[in-house]
């Protein structure tokens, strides 16, 4: 097999990329251009029909659901390097096991840490 | 010997000024003197551990490297001491000298309120002198050098109430400042020629120059204008009489015994530089001559017992340096050391004839106190027999050296330094016989006032004038059948020069006779002067005219110390000023053009610049952006 | 390598130490931390280099005095916080272990032997002093500032790690030794071009870590808007840390393309140099004023990399330290004395809050002169020395024309460095008392200190390293 690739042989890829794009393009510049366009003040309203909407859209949300949600990411990537600890469990013998308990306890501190400090009482 | 011992020798005095600098509001007197005594006799007891060592080790000198100082590109400037039989003995004067003025310190300036500033100035002094002597290389010597201006300026203004004291500071300090400008570029001819400051490369290297090479010459000249102003001679020698505005032990310590003798040091020190350079060292001998013959002329008429003693100072380093320009290094070392005994010990006896006197210091006023202070009187006449030259006292032994070598070298001189010794035998006893003989002349108050000094001040009259009398025994010359331990010691410093300049080491080709007949010629000289002042001071009995009195010409040029004072302020200070006023006339317009126009380019740009700060993030990742692209389209397109 | 195991460590002991009912142990903690932190930092003195983390890391005599310099500036820092007590609303032991957390990152970036270490370095200071610089959180210009240092931190960050991939591709490797082998023996081609490209990208994000223009702009708004003891820790540990990666970068792996990349870093620094001190003429502030300080003294050390030749290692630690004792007396100063002169409730951060300050405070005048001397690059002072090194530094390689730019630009430097000491000693100001802690008192006197004992004997210092 010829594993040996020169620039034009990606020419293909490249013209399927243009045609994707002009193809997504076009259809949007085509619509526009042919669909009827009508404005009015009831219909540019968040509502058509229904009851009248009253005050802001963007009600602000309180900053816990942020918080516990960054935290819910943070934890949750952390604990995927126990995958590859998993895998390769055997391999990396008693070395690997006591850099997990290690690491495991940073994670921990953190987590007593974040407990202590209140995050995640949703009441106060 | 132990380079931590060593380090302590300038440290004590520095510790001293701190303690005492920083806390003199708060510590007692009592204890202020103490420590700042204490600081300096505990360096003395180390320089003399440290001179037993160096004998008993063979004299072999010796660089104790501190720490490295400055580096820059291939010139290295470390901080190292050196010590070697130069050193030693300057550092026996200051700190030995320096101890007994401290002492005499505590009971003289016991009432004044500035006790603990003195103190600490003092103390100041020492340490920056102690750098001056031991540095290795001539920048250290340089900071000492400015350290001791500093703090002669100081301690000359000490009571700074006084406007004229404070001018007579200021003049001090800007004469010294012309010397130094000498002196720095000295220093940066020998950077240039040797690329080093270190006195042991800066020699070795020297010792490959011929003979009268231009830029040794040159090198000797500006340091020797260092020398002028430091050690006041001719045409920088005003600011010493003024100087005397200062505490008398000030004027004892600093511009009698070690800061003034900073010059001859310097010589000494670079001995190979000007054993390389005769035709310097004439103009050496030729100004201190002058200064000798010139000083001494002026303080025949002084009338203000301190003026007197610093016009003798000023006279008495102009033979320091007459001998050095005969090549006589070790005389005139000899001389700087019987001179630090016999001229504190005449300042210090002033300053107790000052103490007794409350504060008066004009010899018209003074008479007869050799009863009411008998040892001041008899130590104060010791130094005036050694100063006068009369044997066996130290003053002989070292002048006659000098003026023996000066015979040898040139004639003429001699006669200068023959008539200069006659005047000086004649102007300090007339000090000493209107002082201390006839009449009281002062007033009653001051009558019932007089008593001998306290124990602290005399114990220190009485060393020095033990020193004053047998000192000069360290160097008895050949011809009496003693041994000149002091030469001896010292030879060892000229071995580089001996090897470049041969010709002037040449063992002396006078003879015993010879030598007879010059030392007959000066003590005749110095008794006939001292009876001259004796039959017109004491048997006359006449009191030099007060100031309001009719002077003949000669009498009122010589009173009024001919005029160079005023000299000076016409052709220089008002020439300066005139000169500075064109200037500044003319050169302000063009460079408040230059001024202006940077000032208002800077402005100008400084408000575009202010105008891209405009505080949107937006503008400002736009701006980082454009210059991210010019730099990719530089590099990478271009 | 001690330090960064230590303060990783110590920086969770100080998060939890703030459970602690009394926060006075805070600062005796910290401080103790740090101590402990700097012994073990010279432990490895004189060990020769050595190898960590699976040669990620190195540790030399260079890192060794780099750290120290960076260990003893947070000392100071952390002692003349004073623990935050005179402050309700702080939380001073997330504030300590936030910066125990960014002395590591700043480590990692002195010692870094390896992109990825690099990196990891550069973002955990980075990230910490984001969050340090809206720590006034009831201020606008804090909260302001930190925005706009996190938005532009983060596209410089962007920069910087494209820079990386670009030379990974282009060499294979992320070790230093191995992209200079590489760097030294290419042949001009594509592969050149991604390294080059990748060298200018990484750089750029370098730069803008230490604040060169035009990557400049947030330095001013940033230093201003964050409390003033943040500020001091950003210009003084991020910008030794930031020289002291980007000195290693370049001399560790480009010395073989020094042609290419000198002219960019000699442009960039005689740019820095305009804008940092044209543009501190027309401060009022002098917090302002010192940011744009901060500014040019960036420039004065890129010409130390300009030139990279013998004497540029020395030169830089050198200035790092000078510039660095100076800029804390600097804002200890300005902390003391716009606390006592208030505008409206808020710190009075201008020139006018120093009037009669010698009359005040001698003490504080003293200090304050003799840090604006070395920062003007005086004689008798460190800063001069500093100034000087780097000079030679750029005379050594030949490069005389910038040199010339710089000596002009200090003169330019006095005018706005002198206009505080005007104002300190000629000026007149009420006669308030400021009060000064005495523990604060030794530090300020420490660091005057030692920027006369190097200005000097400068000596001293080189002979150590």
């Amino acid at each position: 097999m010829n594993n040996t690739y020169l620039p034009s042989d990606y020419l293909p890829i490249l013209v399927q990329f243009f045609l994707a794009a002009a193809f997504i393009g076009g259809t949007m510049i085509v619509t526009h251009m042919i669909g009827p366009s009508r404005k009015s003040k009831l219909k540019d309203d968040p509502f058509e029909c229904g009851i009248e909407s009253v005050g802001d859209a963007r009600t602000p949300i309180s900053v816990k659901y942020f918080l516990v949600a960054i935290l819910f990411v943070l934890f949750d990537v952390e604990v995927i390097f126990m995958y590859p600890w998993a895998v390769n469990f055997k391999e990396l013998g008693m070395f690997g096991f006591l850099e997990m308990l290690l690491f495991m306890a940073l994670l921990l501190s953190g987590f007593y840490y974040v407990i202590r400090k209140g995050v995640l009482n949703w009441e106060e | 010997m132990s380079a931590s011992l060593l380090i302590l020798i300038p440290l004590l005095p520095l510790i001293g000024f701190l303690i005492n600098g920083i806390g003199f509001k708060t510590i007692p007197k009592g204890a202020v003197g103490i420590i700042g005594t204490l600081a300096v006799v505990a360096s003395f007891v180390i320089s003399v551990m440290t001179f037993n060592d160096f004998v008993a080790s063979g004299s072999q000198p010796l660089v104790v490297p501190l720490f490295e100082w400055i580096t820059v590109g291939d010139l290295r400037i470390p901080f190292s001491f050196q010590i070697d039989q130069l050193s030693l003995l300057m550092l026996m004067i200051i700190t030995g000298v320096g101890s007994l003025i401290h002492i005499y310190s505590i009971g003289y300036m016991h009432h004044d309120e500035g006790f603990g500033k003195f103190f600490a100035y003092l103390n100041l002094f020492l340490f920056f002198m102690l750098l001056l002597v031991l540095g290795s290389n001539y920048v250290i010597m340089f900071i000492g050098w400015e350290g001791v201006g500093l703090c002669s300026y100081l301690l000359i203004g000490f009571w700074n109430k006084n406007t004229n004291y404070n001018n007579t500071a200021r003049k001090a300090f800007i004469m010294n400042r012309v010397g130094d400008l000498g002196f720095l570029l000295g220093i940066f001819t020998i950077i240039a020629t040797f690329g080093s400051v270190e006195y042991t490369e800066v020699f070795a290297q020297a010792s490959s120059f011929s003979l009268e090479d231009p830029v040794i010459v040159t090198i000797c000249l500006f340091l020797f204008i260092g020398a002028m102003g430091k050690s006041a001679q001719i045409p920088l020698y005003t600011w010493l009489p003024d100087a005397m505005a200062g505490p008398t032990p000030v004027s004892a310590l600093i511009h009698a015994a070690t800061m003034v003798t900073a010059g001859i040091y310097m010589v000494i020190r670079s001995n190979v530089l000007y054993s390389l350079a005769p035709s310097a060292l004439e103009i050496v001998g030729i100004i201190g001559g002058l200064t000798a013959i010139f000083a001494a002329s002026i303080g025949l008429l002084q009338n203000d017992i301190k003026k007197v003693l610093a016009y003798s100072t000023v006279s008495q380093l102009g033979y320091m340096f007459m001998g050095l320009g005969a090549m006589a290094y070790s005389a005139s070392m000899f001389h700087v050391i019987t001179h630090a005994f016999f001229k504190a010990l005449l300042f210090l006896g002033a300053g107790s004839v000052i103490h007794a006197m409350s504060d008066e210091q004009d010899i018209r006023n003074m008479g007869g106190l050799r009863k009411k202070l008998p040892i001041t009187f008899i130590t104060f006449l010791i130094a005036t027999i050694a100063i006068a030259g009369i044997p066996p006292f130290a003053g002989f032994f070292s002048k006659d050296e000098i003026l023996a070598h000066v015979f040898e070298h040139n004639k003429l001189l001699w006669v200068i330094g023959v008539i200069g010794s006659l005047m000086t035998s004649f102007y300090m006893f007339r000090l000493l016989f209107l002082t201390f003989f006839g009449n009281f002349r002062g007033t009653h108050e001051q009558e019932h006032h007089l008593h001998e000094s306290p124990a602290s001040m005399t114990i220190p009259l009485v060393i020095l004038a033990v020193l004053s009398a047998v000192g000069g025994f360290i160097g008895v010359p050949e011809a009496l059948h003693g041994s000149h331990h002091l030469a001896e010691f010292m030879s060892p410093l000229y071995d580089a020069a001996r090897q470049a300049n041969p010709a002037g080491f040449e063992p002396t080709t006078l003879s015993h006779s010879e030598e007879y007949l010059l030392m007959g010629v000066s003590v005749a000289v110095a008794l006939i002067s001292a009876v001259v002042a004796y039959v017109m001071y004491v048997q006359k009995a006449s009191v030099p005219a007060p100031d309001s009195a009719e002077k003949s010409g000669l009498q009122r040029l010589v009173y009024n110390k001919y005029y160079v004072d005023e000299l000076y302020d016409n052709v220089f200070v008002k020439s300066t000023k005139t000169l500075s006023n064109i200037l500044y006339s003319f050169g302000e317009f063009f460079i408040d053009l230059f001024v202006n126009a940077a000032v208002r380019l800077t402005s100008f740009s400084a408000k575009m610049l202010r105008k891209t700060q405009t505080g949107s993030t937006g503008d400002y990742v736009f701006a980082m952006v454009l210059g991210i692209v010019a730099i990719l389209f530089w590099k990478l397109l271009l | 390598m001690y330090p960064i195991v230590l303060l990783s460590f110590f920086g969770i002991v100080t998060l939890f130490l703030g459970f602690s009912k009394s926060k006075n142990i805070l600062l005796p903690a910290t401080l103790l931390f740090l101590i402990i932190a700097l012994a073990g930092n010279f432990l490895e003195w004189n060990k020769g280099p050595l190898l960590y983390f699976y040669d990620m890391l190195r540790v030399d005599n260079v890192t060794l005095a780099f750290n120290g310099i960076i260990l003893l500036s947070a000392f100071m820092i952390f002692a003349i916080s004073g623990g935050f007590q005179d402050n309700p609303d702080s939380e001073p032991a997330e504030y300590f272990g936030l910066m125990l957390f960014s002395l590591v990152g700043a480590l990692m970036m002195v010692g870094f032997q390896h992109l990825i270490m690099l990196f990891i370095g550069v973002e955990i200071l980075s990230v910490a002093m984001y969050v340090l610089t809206g720590s006034n959180k009831r201020n606008l210009r804090s909260n302001e500032a930190a925005l706009k240092y996190f938005l532009m931190g983060a596209f410089a960050t962007g920069f910087m790690l494209f820079g990386i991939t670009l030379l990974y591709g282009a060499t294979g490797s992320f070790k230093l030794e191995q992209i200079q082998g590489f760097a030294s023996n290419m042949q001009v081609g594509s592969e050149s071009y991604i390294l080059y490209a990748g060298l200018l990208l990484l750089l750029i994000g370098m730069l803008f870590k230490v604040s060169a223009a035009p990557f400049h702009f947030w330095t001013p708004d940033v230093y201003e808007g964050a409390p003033t003891i943040f500020t001091t820790f950003m210009s003084t540990v991020v910008k030794t840390a930031g020289f002291a990666a980007l000195f290693r970068l370049l001399s560790g792996s480009f010395t073989g393309v020094y042609g290419f990349w000198w002219i960019v870093i000699a442009a960039i620094a005689v740019l820095t140099l305009l804008v940092g001190n044209i543009g501190a003429t027309s401060q009022n502030s002098f917090k302002r004023m010192l940011a744009y300080s901060g500014i040019s003294h960036a420039g004065y050390l890129l010409i130390a990399l300009t030139a990279l030749s013998k004497p540029s290692q020395n030169a830089i630690i050198f200035y790092s330290l000078a510039y660095s004792l100076s800029t804390i007396c600097a804002f200890g100063v300005l902390m003391l004395v716009s606390k006592e002169k208030t505008i409206g409730g808020q710190p009075n951060e201008y020139y006018d809050a120093f009037n009669g300050l010698a009359k005040q405070n001698p003490l504080l005048a003293f200090v304050l002169t003799v840090s604006m001397l070395s920062l003007a690059g005086i004689p008798l002072t460190a800063g001069f020395w500093g100034k000087f090194f780097i000079f030679t530094s750029a005379a050594e390689r030949g490069i005389i024309w910038i040199t010339v730019i710089a000596v002009l630009m200090s003169t330019v430097g006095i005018y706005y460095y002198f206009r505080v000491i005007i104002s300190s000693y000629l000026k007149e100001g009420d006669l308030v008392k400021i009060r000064v802690a005495p523990f604060y008192k030794v530090i300020l006197v420490l660091a005057t200190f030692l920027t006369i004992l190097f200005g000097l004997a400068p000596g001293i210092f080189e002979g150590l390293i």
